[in-house]
């Protein structure tokens, strides 16, 4: 069949307005395909990864919004006297927005001694020593750092709420790379927020040996007498939950990523189709000279194949570069669904593209290779 | 012995609307080793229906077809392809070279399908241009060639691979005169020096008088003339 490579590609390019045309759209439906792919892949990564963690989020019972959960601190100090808790870390959530957004800025006041240890960061710049030792310090996620154009030692703000970026770091986890972590009390004491001794949430960390089940009922059982009721989760089943309108929407989005492959399928189809109509002469000239069906069948495919897959190569290609630069993350209910670039999402729009262009080229693959020899060259 | 093209009492129909159409009926020729034959008769005759036969591009209805030893009319549609790469040199009437390929890849193209080396493909390619000298334009593209020039593409591609049988489908019809003498006298040579041999449909008399038979198709049926000299 590499024999004939240089007759399917020069034919390829003998119509260059319709191969650059079809690879265009191609390119376009795999770019699309595969940023609905990313948010698919994000949202599950969000809850894989999490339900894997035996870390227990602590919220105040009958709240959703980050806003409206207000527990005290003090909370966390009799958690710690439960067994199988390590860490009990109270978190103060502060967000521009509360809503579904593309944009949203989610900060966590955490005790500056406890970040840390509660969180997989590393710093690319800036220092630890001048977030402990600066009150109003913060430490930026490199991917809102990027999107916003947030500098080192630059001062910024959002809403009533004014920081100093002391580093900018990078997560294991890829949706905390949206987050600005912050101390605790600066964030509590903020102007506007007057929310002293009380905070968002507490993130519990568990003993190996601990019944992550039976410690969350345990939790909730100390105060649901108290002034303020708890509802404690797994941090899956909290982020899972907090995002569960989100799932809904992206599980409808899904299918604007089916409809981009049908209509690459039905984009190369038609080209396909076009190419084999405008060479059944010269496909029964091939045929005269010696070509089984099966090699002319072969060829329509090869070229078929080649314009899905250069396509999918452009589009993935230019879709995994902005998800790298944008940086974007869809948040709600102070959660974030990271988007990001995989190797997952490359194999499988590569996949998806060479497939496509595959079954696209079969039917007028198969025309080709049935032609009657004889009809064909008449019909010139 | 056994002669190189045995064609036994063949019929070819088709339907065309509510009627039949029968260009060929019961014909039969013998056709040697190294002969040149020319094919003549009115439009319609089954003279290209014949050759086409030969060939192994289309089946007849009834009879058979056995040539240098293999009966090609029982083959499998893939066989046959495979043989044809093999066995069959095709000279059609308007070239049909393929317009995206240099003439020195239209030339190749026969011997892409073969069990060849590239340097064995050169080498042969080399001497097909020679044949029809032609080895200035290996890299004009059909478009870039004249329809004599093209024609000797077309001839070249069908001697390459040194096939049992050349046939060639009015191989002038599309010419002027001075070019149509010259490619009479390539397949002449062809004939003659290299002992290839032709089946050659034709319309035209004197194109016919080069060949040494000269058949005519009258009514589906065969008839040997006696040899006209060429004027």
């Amino acid at each position: 069949m590499s024999r004939f490579a240089p007759y399917v590609l020069k034919s390829l390019w003998r119509h260059r307005v319709r191969t650059l045309l079809t690879v265009s759209g191609t390119a376009v439906a795999l770019f699309v395909f595969s940023f609905v792919e990313a948010v698919q892949e994000g949202l599950n990564r969000l809850t894989r990864e999490q339900l894997g963690d035996r870390s227990l989020i602590v919220f105040q019972a009958n709240r959703f919004c980050p806003s409206t959960s207000k527990l005290p601190e003090d909370y966390s100090r009799r958690i710690m006297k439960l067994p199988g808790v390590k860490e009990a870390v109270p978190i103060k959530v502060y967000m521009n927005n509360c809503r579904a957004s593309l944009d949203v800025v989610v900060f966590n006041g955490l005790p500056a001694d406890k970040l840390r240890t509660v969180r997989d960061l590393t710093l690319t710049q800036g220092d630890w020593a001048r977030f402990e030792k600066q009150q109003d310090a913060a430490v930026v996620g490199q991917a809102v750092a990027q999107r916003r154009g947030i500098q080192l030692g630059q001062k910024f703000s959002i809403g009533m709420l004014t920081v100093t970026v002391a580093g900018i770091f990078q997560s294991t986890v890829p949706a905390e790379d949206n987050m600005i972590f912050t101390h605790l009390d600066f964030l509590q004491r903020t102007k506007g927020l007057s929310s002293v001794g009380t905070v968002t949430q507490l993130e519990v960390k568990l003993a190996e040996s601990a019944d992550v089940k039976a410690t969350g009922e345990a939790i909730d059982d100390m105060f649901r007498s108290g002034p303020i009721g708890t509802n404690t989760r797994p941090k899956g089943v909290f982020q899972a939950n907090a995002v569960g309108d989100l799932v809904e929407l992206v599980g409808f989005i899904r299918y604007l990523g089916y409809a981009c492959i049908a209509l690459v399928l039905a984009l190369v189809s038609t080209t396909t189709i076009m190419g084999v109509q405008d060479r059944v002469q010269e496909h029964a000239v091939l045929q005269t000279l010696g070509c089984t069906g099966y090699r002319i069948f072969s060829m329509v495919l090869s070229e078929s194949a080649i314009l899905s897959t250069i396509g999918g190569l452009l589009g993935v290609g230019v879709a995994l570069v902005m998800l790298q630069v944008s940086g974007m993350a869809l948040g709600t209910e102070g959660v974030l669904i990271a988007f990001r670039p995989s190797i997952a999402l490359a194999t499988q729009g590569l996949a998806v593209s060479v497939v496509v262009g595959l079954l696209a080229g079969v039917v007028p693959a198969w025309q080709a290779a049935r032609a009657d020899i004889v009809s064909a060259l008449r019909a010139a | 012995m056994m002669s190189l093209v045995e064609i036994e009492a063949v019929t070819k129909s088709f339907a065309k609307g509510d009627q039949t159409i029968t260009p060929l009926k019961e014909a039969s020729l013998s056709i040697e080793r190294g002969d040149f034959v020319s094919l003549m008769g009115a439009s319609g005759s089954g003279k290209s229906t014949l050759l086409n036969l030969v060939a192994g591009i289309d089946r007849p209805t009834a009879g058979r077809i056995v040539v240098d030893g293999e009966e090609i009319t029982r083959l499998s549609r893939t066989k046959l392809a495979r043989w044809r790469a093999a066995s069959v040199g095709y000279i059609f009437q308007m070239h049909n070279l393929i317009p995206v390929l240099t003439a020195y890849e239209n030339i190749e193209l026969p011997l892409l399908l073969l069990p060849m080396s590239r340097s064995d493909r050169q080498r042969r390619v080399d001497i097909a241009m020679q044949a029809v000298n032609l080895t200035d334009r290996a890299d004009h593209y059909p478009r870039q060639l004249s329809g004599g020039q093209e024609q000797r593409v077309g001839i070249a591609r069908a001697i390459v691979a040194n096939p049992t049988i050349v046939v060639a489908d009015e191989p002038t019809g599309d010419l002027d005169a001075e070019t149509t003498e010259q490619v009479l006298e390539l397949l002449r040579r062809l004939n003659t020096e290299l002992g290839m041999t032709l089946l050659m449909v034709t319309h035209d008399p004197n194109a016919a008088a080069i060949a040494g038979r000269q058949l005519r198709l009258d009514k589906g049926k065969l008839n040997e003339q006696a040899k006209t000299q060429k004027e």
